[in-house]
């Protein structure tokens, strides 16, 4: 039986292309079904006096019905009496039966009724999405397969090569539905078909004559704002406070500190003590650097007896290169850096997504200004004339990679890229939410399926704001993220990989031609082998077409081609299936070439290995794809084929306000770029832009003090919190416009403010008054983040390699199922450089909250969970940093415990061990050593056990201090 | 429902003191129940996140779950869902709208009866396919949905979609959102336990994240490979007395620092955090140590058979974690094995013969054990699969796959026994009567653990997250025992 079918099932699909063309998708009841009834029916249910008084001459007669009620019910043809006779059998009586091709059309044909009711009155906007989802990519914007395109109502009456496809008022002869209604068009094997009801819609649109909407050329008014609205505090430009007078004047060393001082003074409470010098220093390193100093840098700051050694550290570490790693990362995460684009499981690697990732780095350690930094990330690409650009520098370079900003959520589109305008949608979506939640702090992501509940933003203006980076991403023009890159790179770059390459290529296309010759035998064998299992028809086609050239094919041979790809173009894989011979024979040379190709995680990802190839420099960019962008609309219930009115580019109106310049595009004549983006990222770093330096210096203040002064820091709307110090808000909003927006300037201000020099032990009036510490009494400890610990423990234990920049470091899952980096041949990188892969998370980072990017982080929470412990007390990496540094330890002082204690606390917790502690640890070395040396004996180890066991012992007390709270946090 | 809003800081703030007043032995079990403080930025009271036990909204019909996550995209018409009209229409082509859902629209091939016999099973006199031997012995006691659909043709979303109630990534699944509600019993294992397979699933870890929940609310990976848990003993094995004196250097030093620094609540969560590791090498060694179980036990889940023998442990491990406390339990299978788009027969026989045993024996072990009443047992995949061919050159048929209608079966935990709900269209293509969606799923999985999905909420940036989201979402009733 099963044989049967499939030979059935072959056979079907085989006669595909000619059962579609005249298989009736949209059956008509004279012309295709009466004839059935005519044949098997009409003889008992056609006279003047039928059988059962049922009469199957007419549709109407057939709904009308006989003794047993209605033959049909339309729309349901499982419930219709005439499916069910013909299907069992029980009629036609006797021995004949309908064939299942006409049982299925006249199934068909029932199931069609229920959707032919609906005869309202049909425009453009309905059949819109039609062609947005299943013509538009080969006949739209960028290519206009057959000289057809489809995008708008003039071009689809001009129609393409073979004349007009659109017959107002008839529908049979418009080529346009005959092709879609015979299942010619789309091409079924890439593109889905268009619903029945999407094909009716089809039809009854050119019936009615085709109807076109109006132009409407203005943007419809929105309703006017309430006065409440305007007038909400984030929605208003800050306004600059006088700096309070406080009681205690010698604690204020800069306003920061009045504003705090004056909330703090009004529950009479004041600041605490100032940290010890050696606490400050581990605080100021960790914050700016996200590593604790070296002994040396310890030793030599903590003698430094010059009243501003303190201020002159902050200013050593702001031009430390580390500075721009440590601070990168707080911006990836609002970005939602990742190295993969997820969504599809095999999660492919942006090859080149690192350029971004560098171009933070550099753009924080030479201090970009802040409105510089966001327009360089909104619309690099038309600061610059990059097209015309002939020399490639490191500046170009950063300024196109820049853009990068807007291409970093999650983007499956690569896989099937014709598949679904609603991904692409989505893709748009989740960069409107980066950048609202990120930059302007505003959900605007709440508008996308309906007007925002809670803040003055319409549907409409979500809309509105989209249209601004429709000119770069496109959905109705769209290209997979694979084809999103820009090649443009320094030409040392580009020699290097070239160089590298070549003879890399001839190896290959050696290689690569040797198997093919191996294959051919067996390729001959296999299409052999499937022609004899197909129809005869179909044998004498493939023939035909495997003895045709590839370029010599007919349309119909290029189908077949297609159809049968494996049949006539079989896989090695597929001939491995069925030949182990071959199989055996390829494995050998596939796997060189693997090698060669270096494709890994979808990608062609060359971390370094000499002999594989490297990839083609390129930058993922969001660029203007030039020319006129298609319309945008507002989309109903956020769906892609729910298409509402058109929009225009524009900003929320509540933003729009006075005193602030209006948006409008920045086009520079001669360069084909709409000036969208441009002029967005001008309205937006406005110095009284009531949103951007706000949402920005409010982050930075989260940074050093652990809390933020907006607690939802992507939300400054309605439903975010208000400010616990609004007038230092406005203040430090408007200081960093009047600095330049220098991000270095406000964190030296913060920095050497009275506040941040606090200690944060919690005494006893801070506690009683002060108790969740909103008004900042103490400095709050902090636990380190991810990145700083996984660095700190690198760099504590000697074995942090600081190569900055560059391709991601390789990660890999271990036996174990913990996912680490690889080492260089200088230890480990910093964690900004590992491969953010989203299946792959370094275990290391993912523990301690390392976030999920959905599709950014703005706000990372901290946990205390036990895969923490276990982390950091028994992975093997964590075992052999210890171990490391112990053998270091005992190499500097051999011989010397004590100075080894010391060495070792001066390194891990930036202080000296009291003498109490020196002890304890002494003591506790004793007991380790004696531990490991029965350890080593029961073992039977070979090597020397004494010093073995010295050194595991200190290992082990090394480990535990990595594992310390006092390591983990910064007091 | 205020009883699952965060609590206040007094609370907190008051146990810490109980701390220092030496109310030790109370104050430290206290501790020990809790994975975490959550250090939090706010200025609204700080919410806490702990696994201690929490009451639901409402009594509960289940106490935990063990979900048996077939994924892939087990085909309905091949297993659950007899259709006779199929094999009178083979070979006819398939309808328009069903081609406009097909994923792979160069393999379309013809409708294409199942190649197997259905019968009736039990007393309910269910038809199940010859596939499900052993599932037909404990047709009695499940629900069969014959009526589930979804919303999307491709695996990750769908996935996502039936762990996280969206097609996209990034939010917290089930085990995450029934922890965060709920708890565990058992202070020395995770919540929420995933038994894995060699290999990843497809979607990989995203499939037990916690998403915006705190981390606490993720599943803890128990792998199939050694070791079970990642990191819950060196790689190098040291004795006793040598973890011993790290350790207590360890607390000691702790300690001491805490000591200096009195109100830092953090601080006491990380210090019981370690002694929750220690604990946990144990209790999760004991709940994994299958050799205490009888011979007639391991027989009944197929230990003894290589074909059933890795499914089969999982699902009694499944079991072990249960009776222990453990809320929620999520079996996977490597990569995707249900996923047939060629060769239906050889693969479809092959998931069968690995899953069918074991699973029909976690439902029978227990009943036998009375636990049953209380667990609430879900199988089902992503989605299921299109009642016509898909014909690649090379190989024997398969099918593609098929959102829009599905079937899933449901035992214990108050739902009816032996029980079919709902059907699809008459080739098996469209859930057409008594439609489940996967958010009516949700909604009735969370009743089943005594939750209103309408009021599990998770307060992020002012808004209130749920599960079924701003889906309608309604429990299935008629399922309910």
């Amino acid at each position: 039986m099963w044989s049967r079918f499939c030979f059935k099932i072959l056979f079907f699909s085989a006669l595909q292309t000619t059962l579609l063309a005249t298989e009736l998708a949209s059956p008509d009841f004279e012309k295709d079904v009466r004839p059935i009834l005519e044949k098997n029916c009409l003889q008992c249910h056609g006279a003047s006096a039928p059988q059962a008084q049922l009469d199957l001459r007419t549709s109407e007669s057939l709904l009308a019905g006989g003794k047993s009620g209605s033959a049909l019910v339309p729309g349901a043809s499982s419930k219709s009496l005439l499916v069910s006779k013909v299907i069992s059998g029980s009629m036609p009586p006797g021995e004949g039966r309908l064939s299942d091709e006409e049982i299925s059309l006249i199934r068909l044909w029932i199931d069609r009724q229920g959707t032919q009711t609906r005869l309202v009155s049909v425009t453009e906007k309905d059949v819109l999405p039609i062609f947005q989802m299943h013509c538009v990519n080969c006949h739209g914007k960028s290519k206009q397969e057959g000289g057809l395109d489809l995008t708008t109502q003039a071009s689809r009456l001009t129609g393409g090569d073979s004349g007009p496809v659109l017959i107002p008022g008839k529908p049979g002869k418009s080529l346009l539905y005959a092709r879609v209604l015979a299942r010619e068009m789309p091409p079924l094997d890439e593109i889905r078909p268009p619903t029945t009801a999407e094909v009716e819609t089809l039809r009854h649109w050119i019936e009615a004559g085709a109807p076109a909407d109006s132009p409407s050329g203005a943007q419809v008014q929105e309703p006017a704002l309430s006065q409440e609205d305007r007038d909400f505090w984030s929605f208003c430009p800050p306004q600059r406070p006088e700096v309070p007078n406080v009681r205690q004047q010698d604690l204020v060393r800069n306003p920061i500190d009045a504003f705090l001082l004056r909330q703090l003074e009004a529950k009479d409470l004041s600041f605490s003590p100032e940290a010890e010098p050696h606490v400050l220093l581990r605080r100021a390193y960790l914050d700016l650097t996200g590593m604790p100093p070296t002994p040396a840098e310890t030793q030599a700051y903590l003698e430094d007896q010059r009243a501003p050694a303190y201020e002159d550290l902050i200013d050593r570490l702001l031009n430390s290169s580390h500075y721009g790693e440590r601070w990168a990362q707080y911006w990836l995460d609002l970005a939602g850096y990742t190295d993969s684009e997820g969504i599809v499981d095999e999660d492919k690697v942006r090859p080149h997504a690192w350029r971004y990732r560098d171009y933070v780095i550099r753009a924080l350690n030479s201090d970009t200004p802040y409105d510089r930094f966001l327009t360089e990330q909104l619309a690099g690409d038309e600061l610059v004339d990059y097209k015309k650009e002939e020399k490639v520098t490191q500046d170009l370079i950063d300024i196109l990679a820049a853009t990068g900003f807007l291409r970093l959520t999650t983007d499956g589109t690569y896989a099937q890229p014709n598949r679904s305008l609603q991904d692409k949608m989505d893709v748009i979506a989740d960069e409107m939410q980066v950048l609202g939640s990120s930059v302007m702090g505003l959900t605007v992501g709440c508008a996308r399926c309906h007007d925002h509940k809670y803040d003055p933003l319409t549907q409409r203006e979500y809309y509105s704001l989209s249209a601004i980076f429709q000119t770069a991403l496109d959905p109705y023009d769209w290209r997979p993220p694979t084809e999103r890159v820009l090649y443009r790179a320094l030409e040392s770059e580009v020699k290097a990989v070239e160089s590298h390459n070549a003879p890399l290529k001839t190896q290959l296309q050696k290689l690569e031609a040797e198997l093919e010759k191996e294959a051919l035998p067996f390729k001959e064998k296999f299409l052999k082998e499937a022609l004899a299992s197909l129809p005869k028809d179909v044998r004498e086609d493939l023939k035909a077409v495997t003895a045709t050239p590839k370029d010599k094919r007919t349309g119909l041979q290029r189908y077949l081609s297609r159809k049968f790809k494996d049949v006539v173009d079989p896989s090695y894989a597929v001939l491995g299936d069925r030949f182990p011979e071959f199989k055996k024979s390829a494995a050998e040379p596939q796997k060189s070439i693997e090698h060669i190709r270096n494709v890994k995680y979808g990608s062609e990802t060359n971390f370094k290995d000499k002999t594989k190839l490297l990839l083609k420099p390129g930058i993922r960019a969001l660029y203007d794809m030039g020319g006129e962008p298609s319309p945008t609309y507002l989309l109903k219930r956020g769906q892609a084929q729910s298409v509402g009115e058109r929009v225009y580019p524009s900003v929320p109106a509540v933003l729009n306000r006075s005193g602030l310049k209006p948006y409008r595009p920045v086009k520079v004549s001669g360069r084909d770029t709409s000036g969208n983006r441009l002029g967005f990222a001008r309205w937006l770093t406005q110095p009284n832009h009531p949103l951007t330096s706000r949402v920005k210096v409010n982050r930075i203040w989260a940074h050093h003090f652990g809390r933020t002064l907006v607690t939802s820091p992507g939300n400054f709307g309605r439903t975010g919190s208000k400010p616990s110090h609004p007038q230092l808000l406005d203040w430090l909003a408007t200081e960093f416009v009047a600095r330049g927006w220098s991000l270095k300037a406000m964190h030296r201000l913060i920095m050497t403010s009275t506040a941040f020099r606090q200690t944060s032990e919690v005494g006893q009036r801070s506690r009683e008054g002060d108790p969740e510490n909103l008004l900042l009494s103490r400095m709050p400890l902090r636990r380190l983040d991810a990145e700083a610990l996984h660095d700190s423990v690198l760099q504590v234990t000697g074995r942090l390699d600081t190569t900055p920049f560059g391709i991601p470091v390789a990660v890999e899952e271990k036996p174990s199922g913990e996912v680490v980096a690889e080492a260089t041949e200088k230890g480990w990188r910093r964690a900004v450089y590992l491969l953010k892969r989203r299946r792959m998370p370094v275990s290391a980072l993912e523990a301690f909250d390392y976030p999920v990017m959905m599709p950014n982080c703005d706000e990372r929470r901290q946990s205390t969970v036990v895969v923490q412990a276990l982390q950091l007390m028994n992975s093997e990496l964590m075992r052999s940093h210890a171990s490391y540094l112990a053998g270091r330890l005992m190499d500097r002082a051999p011989g010397d415990t004590e100075k080894q204690v010391e060495d070792l606390y001066l390194r891990v917790l930036t202080r000296y061990p009291r003498i109490d502690e020196k002890q304890r640890i002494l003591a506790s070395l004793d007991i380790l050593s004696e531990e490991w040396k029965a350890h080593l004996e029961q073992k039977n180890e070979a090597g020397p056990r004494g010093p073995t066991a010295q050194w595991s012992a200190l290992s082990s007390v090394a480990l535990t201090l990595l594992n310390s709270a006092e390591f983990l946090y910064i007091d | 429902m205020t009883r699952y809003r965060p609590r206040g800081p007094g609370t907190r703030r008051d146990f810490f003191s109980r701390i220092g007043d030496g109310l030790h032995g109370a104050a430290l079990a206290y501790l020990l129940q809790q994975d975490l403080l959550a250090s939090t930025k706010s200025d609204q009271p700080a919410p806490r996140f702990d696994l201690k036990p929490r009451s639901p909204h409402f009594e509960p019909k289940a106490q935990s779950v063990i979900h048996l996550f077939m994924n892939g995209g087990p085909s309905q018409v091949d297993l659950f869902d007899p259709k006779p009209t199929l094999d009178r229409m083979a070979g006819a082509a398939a309808p328009r709208d069903l081609l406009n859902q097909i994923e792979n629209m160069d393999q379309v091939g013809t409708l294409m009866p199942s190649p197997y016999e259905f019968s009736r099973h039990g007393k309910c006199g269910m038809e199940l396919s010859e596939l499900l031997p052993h599932t037909g012995k404990v047709v009695d006691d499940i629900t069969m949905i014959r009526s589930m659909y979804g919303e999307h043709f491709n695996h990750e979303p769908s996935i996502n979609l039936f762990h996280t109630g969206r097609l996209i990534s990034g939010r917290p699944t089930l085990g995450a959102w029934v922890t965060y509600a709920l708890g565990t019993e058992n202070n020395n294992l995770p919540g929420y336990v995933v038994l894995d397979d060699k290999n990843l699933p497809v979607n990989g870890i995203q499939n037990w994240q916690s998403g915006w929940l705190p981390p606490v609310f993720q599943g803890t990976r128990f792998r199939e490979k050694h070791p079970a848990v990642l990191n819950l003993s060196p790689k190098q094995e040291l004795p006793n007395p040598l973890v011993e004196a790290e350790r207590s250097l360890l607390s000691s030093l702790d300690q001491a620092h805490r000591r200096d620094r009195p109100w830092q609540p953090d601080l006491d969560a990380r210090i019981s955090s370690y002694e929750l590791a220690a604990r946990m090498q144990l209790a999760a060694s004991d709940a994994l140590d299958l050799s205490q179980e009888s011979e007639a036990t391991k027989e009944m889940y197929g230990l003894n058979n290589e074909v059933t023998a890795s499914y089969g442990r999982r699902c009694l491990m499944a079991r072990r974690l249960i009776e222990r406390g453990v809320r929620f339990v999520q079996i996977f299978i490597e990569y995707q094995i249900w996923d047939n788009h060629s060769n239906l027969k050889k693969n479809l026989e092959y998931c069968c013969g690995k899953t069918d045993q074991p699973s029909a024996a976690l439902v029978q072990d227990l009943k036998q054990r009375g636990l049953l009443e209380n667990t609430l047992v879900i199988w089902g995949g992503e989605f299921g699969r299109m009642p016509i061919s898909q014909v690649r050159a090379g190989a024997e048929v398969g099918r593609d796959h098929g959102p829009d209608g599905f079937s899933m079966w449901m035992a214990g935990g108050g739902v009816k026994a032996g029980y079919i709900h709902g059907a699809t269209d008459d080739i098996g293509h469209k859930a057409v009567q008594d439609r489940v969606s996967v958010h009516d799923f949700h909604a009735t999985f969370l009743h089943q653990m005594g939750l209103d999905h309408r009021k599990l909420v998770y307060h992020r940036h002012g808004l209130e997250e749920r599960l079924t989201d701003q889906y309608p979402a309604r429990v299935i009733e008629e399922i309910l025992a």
